[in-house]
């Protein structure tokens, strides 16, 4: 039989692991990978999630069993990284909701159809798997756009969990997806066809 | 759906959060419109190669090994530190546990007789409120009541009297009213099924009753100001007697005459 890494690690070490345990350490990688993401440096990444899980361990006892363990702990990680120092300079340079009303993107209404771009450069760029370029326009999206895009397309959640995990109700995590996308297509078009942009 | 899907449903869709209606509605649609499936298919590479994108950090390789160490750590201080919260007040010497013993039972003792008290206050509030509707109900009813009371009389020589051998009390009525104010007469009726002697006056044009009972343990001693459909319900209590008065007459002037017949009592 295959175990999983964390069980074939506990079985090693000759100890059982607990209820906490069993559900948090599959989401280890996930979690270190938010983390990073969110802090952009490894020893402040494991810090978050070292911190993220002590508090939730500690806060075991409060949990629900059988309601959303991971959107618990992820929401523990993001509320863990606002407080941390790298979090709040992030919040400080970025006041996502004003960065949005300068560029004019408030709602869902800012993407009229005329806005979807049919030549679709970035298509050939996604297909030529070039991650390098996804991955750097990742990079320059502003931390609140980040999480909901990390959250959505990477770990796959829905958007009830979504709002969960970050507090805001399901329109602002719509938008914010679609603000999130629109931002990436408008990097990448710049990428691929560095003389044309996408009006949005 | 004829008209082209927004940009909201394109990732609704690509995201799987479309209502089943939706889904079905979007895919008669990119059924008709290569435009929207090829912007659907676009939306959906570009979900697909940002999940991958996104995947981009692993922890250490000895990273889940000093978490777990610092978890088990973390884990085993909070069992110790609650154990001695626990222990040492009891174990550390008899006194102390006897101190405890003592500190707990009165806290208990305390908690119990605070209990006690809200609920007699409780009981006590309730019964008021019971009590004032009841004799609302009576008041009214010897409003529109056609029969005359059982004793009419203004004279109180007359009216005391009639009573005796009717109530298992006795009481006094005040040689002089308020201004205004008169004796009709009374009856004898039941509130909360106990024998009361209901006084009929006059206040102006105002009638008022004034049911009075013998006093049991159960009743607060204080003075209670209340208002039930309209009128004015004001209860006192003296040595023996308890006593509701119930009119629509102005309060100012309900409370002088519940005055006079509270000091007659005594």
């Amino acid at each position: 039989m295959t175990l999983l890494p964390w069980k074939r690690a506990d079985r090693e070490s000759g100890t059982q692991t607990s209820p906490f345990e069993e559900q948090a350490l599959p989401l280890l990688s996930s979690l270190y990978n938010i983390a990073f993401w969110l802090t952009r440096s490894s020893p402040d990444a494991e810090d978050l999630v070292q911190e993220t899980m002590l508090k939730a361990l500690r806060g075991f006892s409060s949990f629900e069993t059988g309601t959303n363990f991971k959107a618990w702990i992820f929401r523990i990680l993001r509320n863990t990284y606002l407080t941390s120092r790298s979090g709040l300079a992030a919040r400080r340079t970025v006041a996502l909701e004003d960065e949005l009303r300068e560029t004019g993107e408030s709602g869902p209404a800012q993407y009229p159809e005329a806005a979807i771009d049919h030549q679709t450069p970035e298509i050939n760029l996604i297909q030529m798997g070039d991650r390098v370029a996804l991955q750097a326009a990742m990079e320059n999206l502003p931390a609140p756009l980040l999480e909901v895009i990390l959250l959505c397309d990477v770990e796959e959640m829905k958007y009830k969990e979504i709002a969960t995990v970050l507090n805001i109700p399901i329109g602002t995590v719509m938008s914010r997806i679609a603000r999130a996308r629109a931002n990436i297509r408008r990097a990448l078009t710049r990428v691929f066809e560095p003389s044309t942009e996408i009006e949005l | 759906m004829t008209e082209h899907l927004s940009y909201l449903n394109l990732n609704s869709l690509v995201d799987g959060e479309l209502s089943a209606d939706e889904l079905a509605m979007a895919n008669v649609h990119l059924s008709q419109c290569p435009s929207c499936t090829s912007d659907a298919l676009r939306h959906s590479l570009l979900k697909s190669a940002m999940g991958k994108a996104g995947q981009r950090y692993l922890p250490a390789s000895d990273f889940q090994a000093r978490l777990l160490r610092r978890l088990r750590e973390d884990h085993s201080h909070q069992a110790v530190s609650q154990a001695d919260h626990v222990r040492p007040s009891v174990l550390r010497s008899p006194f102390y546990g006897w101190a405890a013993a003592v500190a707990l039972l009165l806290v208990c003792i305390g908690a119990v007789l605070v209990q006690h008290v809200g609920s007699r206050r409780a009981n006590a509030s309730a019964q008021y409120a019971a009590l004032a509707t009841e004799a609302c109900d009576q008041h009214i009813a010897a409003l529109a009541e056609n029969s005359p009371p059982d004793v009419i009389s203004s004279d109180r020589h007359t009216v005391k009297p009639w009573f005796q051998g009717k109530l298992p009390f006795s009481f006094n009525l005040p040689d002089n009213l308020p201004a205004g104010t008169t004796l009709d007469g009374a009856n004898l009726t039941y509130i909360h099924g106990r024998p009361t002697a209901q006084l009929l006056y006059s206040i102006g044009k105002h009638r008022v009753s004034v049911y009075l009972q013998q006093r049991s343990d159960d009743i607060s001693a204080s003075k209670l100001s209340t208002n039930r459909s309209g009128f004015h319900v004001i209860s006192f209590n003296t040595g023996d007697i308890s006593g509701i008065a119930v009119s629509d007459v102005e309060p100012a002037r309900l409370a002088d005459l519940v005055s006079i017949i509270e000091h007659a009592q005594n």
